[in-house]
């Protein structure tokens, strides 16, 4: 297999599977370290990961999303190679990887070390115990932070968010901006998220309803209410689960924790700042060049 | 789905109008296209296949249940052994997984037993009662409680939806139209026939075959005083994680109370569970009860079955037939008030089973009564759409941009249509994150036409 790689010039030093803030942060620092034969790959058409749809601000400097996008991709060397469009479909422990794209179909790459930084997914609401029908108009926070931000499509009000984690609370803050109706639904009896995120509900007046969750659904076609846990029923046209996220794990099903193998970003661990995300991709483009 | 006919207020002629896309009328629409007739399927909603064949235990009963002599039972046992057959010329996948009835307690043995017996004069093959140590030898994540199991090694598990719209693909094919966002708001009877009207069309037919599910009886009875009415029951599903443990066989739990859970080792990979029947709230809504009491008795019959990992829950809807005076008719019916009206009122399990032995079955009655000659042209065969290479938009079900468009090529008009077709966010997100850009490949294949977006304003 080795050998067919090196004659097909598909054998890479170092793989990173995304390329989000982790994924590049590790290329990045791979390469200082001298490491020339580097493949990122991004399932999606552009770098920079789930920033590119967050156009809050408090990356960094003070930037938003994009803004930090841009100044990592300034210092992000030229040479690089990268593949957008392009998913992995498969990790085998013999040190390949499997893609797939539109330019090349299927495709086994084999590499040195691998680099996961797939980052995350959030809870669905089909995961939760919530009862009744199943109309249109129920999203993931973070499925609509990027319709509204990059799409420019913008969410039936009322709106009702489950979850005052840092996405349900800048959601919260967003829609209410943008003039909607908003209200917020936390299972617990304080806010979820940052403190920083948390001022906009006092700003905007949002309701909070605490210690209750959402047990159940209305409407045929279209979303029109919501029952909380105490039997009392919210008129909303749209519902934004905003629960919690799960690491992108699970293309390492069935291969273990090789040595070969470096976790950085959501897919390590969920982070709550870009800092330590930076941080953690810089360390796995350390380690992987270190077993090279 | 795309119409045929595009014309508004249009009046058109068939010899038949099947009025319900459900797998029913697809099934019907398919075996009339072994005739040489005309043909329009009348469906309500905006694709075929989305109400009560969509929440469905996707099983391929063997007839053990259904009573000797009658027509389930006959239909059930016969198509069970046609099922590989059949899915083969449409190319859907199948699975004959086999099945055991499992029971915890003395009371349910009895049961067992009379089922064996039943399934033995239907003339299901390989039936054979299990101690509880040669159940578990067969299938060990069951609890080691198990007393007494009933295997049936021919059950099998198919996707009702892909066997529905292949029927409908197949009887397109042959020449079959297909209206669909069509209601059937009134039938009045011509002489050679009836001319119905639809949300924007008038058709004439010679006749009707009537599969309108949950509607069925209404629909017989603008016209024809009802012989037979129906009612409804509710159940709860769970739709598991494909990454967990599961069980390699359909398992019906048997309660002293009766049916209990259905697990069912889905041909997609992931696991169905089903509760029991239950009244009905609101159709098509799940219920909080519901939904924990399936987990609950789960954990009691499949220990192993990681609960936690739901990635959707539904509700659904079971019709049941009442005759004149309000009994039950358990056996399947084929209404026929008028030589040239047929009508399949109230079928449920095993419907998906018997859908193209019921649907051939009526188009023959109505090919009879209409001398129509055979159809040499038909073909049984259909294709379906091949896994490809490529960029991959679904990214938990690994589904390509190529899959995507040829099921938009197919007729698609929606993410949901595109979803049931090629299985886009069938997955563990669930959509969250391909939605959006199947949304926008929808609107690239097809400019101008009626696309339901999300786009949406405050």
């Amino acid at each position: 297999m080795e050998k067919t790689c090196v004659e097909q010039k598909k054998q890479y030093d170092i793989l990173i599977i995304g390329a989000g803030v982790a994924g590049l942060s590790a290329a990045k620092s791979a390469y200082e370290l001298g490491c020339r034969s580097i493949l990122v790959v991004e399932h999606t058409n552009y770098l920079g990961g789930i920033l590119h749809q967050c156009a809050h601000y408090g990356f960094g400097d003070g930037l938003n999303g994009p803004e930090y996008i841009q100044t990592l991709l300034d210092a992000f060397p030229n040479e690089l190679e990268y593949r957008l469009n392009t998913t992995v479909i498969g990790i085998h422990a013999d040190k390949t990887a499997v893609l797939s794209s539109a330019e090349y179909g299927v495709q086994t790459i084999c590499f040195s070390q691998l680099i996961l930084a797939a980052g995350c997914r959030e809870i669905q609401a089909g995961a939760l115990d919530i009862a009744g029908t199943r109309p249109m108009g129920v999203y993931t926070a973070g499925q609509m932070q990027e319709m509204i931000n990059v799409y420019g499509i913008l969410p039936q009000s009322p709106v009702v968010i489950l979850g005052s984690g840092d996405i349900g609370l800048i959601m919260a803050k967003q829609i209410a901006e943008i003039g909607g109706e908003v209200a917020l639904v936390e299972q617990n009896s304080v806010l979820g998220g940052l403190e920083r995120n948390q001022w906009g509900i006092e700003q905007y007046a949002i309701p909070v309803y605490f210690d209750t969750t959402i047990t159940e659904l209305h409407g045929e076609k279209h979303l029109s209410a919501v029952t909380l846990g105490n039997g009392a029923e919210l008129p909303c046209k749209t519902l934004l689960i905003a629960v919690g996220l799960i690491p992108n794990q699970e293309l390492l099903d069935g291969i273990g924790h090789p040595d070969w193998l470096h976790l950085c970003g959501n897919c390590n661990r969920i982070h709550a700042m870009i800092e330590s995300v930076v941080y953690e991709g810089k360390k796995a483009g350390i380690s992987a060049c270190e077993k090279l | 789905m795309l119409m045929k006919d595009s014309a508004v207020n249009e009046q058109i002629k068939y010899d038949v109008a099947i009025i319900g896309g459900g797998i029913l009328g697809c099934f019907a629409a398919r075996n009339l296209m072994r005739w040489n007739v005309s043909a329009v399927l009348i469906e309500a909603e905006d694709d075929v296949c989305k109400g009560i064949t969509r929440a469905n235990s996707a099983i391929v009963y063997t007839g053990y249940d259904n009573k000797p002599g009658s027509l389930k039972a006959a239909l059930t046992v016969q198509s069970n052994r046609d099922f590989a057959k059949l899915c083969e010329e449409l190319d859907v996948p199948f699975s004959r997984c086999g099945s055991l009835l499992v029971a915890f307690d003395s009371e349910a043995e009895t049961v067992l037993q009379k089922k064996y017996h039943n399934g033995i004069r239907n003339g299901v093959n390989g039936l054979k009662l299990l101690s509880g140590a040669e159940v578990l030898e067969l299938e060990p994540m069951l609890s080691a409680n198990v007393r007494v199991g009933l295997y049936a090694p021919d059950t099998g598990t198919v996707n009702p939806w892909q066997l529905g719209i292949a029927a409908c693909e197949n009887a397109m094919a042959n020449g079959c139209d297909v209206w669909c966002n069509e209601t059937v708001s009134n039938i009045v009877r011509s002489e050679n026939g009836y001319w119905i009207t639809t949300s924007n069309k008038k058709v004439h037919a010679k006749a009707i075959i009537n599969c309108a599910g949950l509607s069925a009886d209404q629909v017989q009875n603008l016209l024809y005083p009802a012989e037979v009415s129906l009612d409804f029951d509710g159940a709860d599903y769970l739709v598991m994680d494909k990454a967990i443990a599961k069980p390699k066989h359909v398992i019906f739990h048997e309660t002293a109370e009766g049916k209990g859970i259905t697990a069912v080792p889905c041909t997609e990979g992931n696991l169905l569970l089903e509760s029991t029947a239950r009244a009905l709230t609101v159709p098509f809504a799940s219920t909080l009860e519901g939904i924990r009491s399936v987990k609950d008795t789960v954990k009691a019959v499949l220990p192993q079955v990681d609960t936690t990992k739901v990635i959707r829950s539904f509700g659904a809807v079971r019709p049941n037939l009442r005759g004149r005076n309000g009994e039950n008719i358990s056996d399947f019916y084929i209404g026929n008030p008028a030589p040239d009206f047929y009508s399949l009122i109230g079928v449920k399990t095993p419907g998906l089973t018997c859908a193209d032995a019921l649907g051939r079955s009526v188009a023959e009655k109505v090919a009879v009564y209409l001398h129509a000659e055979e159809n040499t042209a038909f073909s049984p065969v259909r294709k379906g759409i091949a896994k490809t290479d490529g960029q991959i938009i679904c990214q938990c079900e690994q589904i390509t941009k190529g899959e995507i468009i040829e099921a938009i090529k197919r007729g698609a008009t929606t993410v949901d249509s595109i979803k049931r077709r090629v299985g886009t966010g069938m997955g563990r997100c669930q959509g969250s994150r391909c939605t959006y850009a199947i949304e926008r490949l929808l609107e690239e294949e097809i400019h101008g036409e009626n696309v339901r977006r999300a786009k949406e304003t405050i």
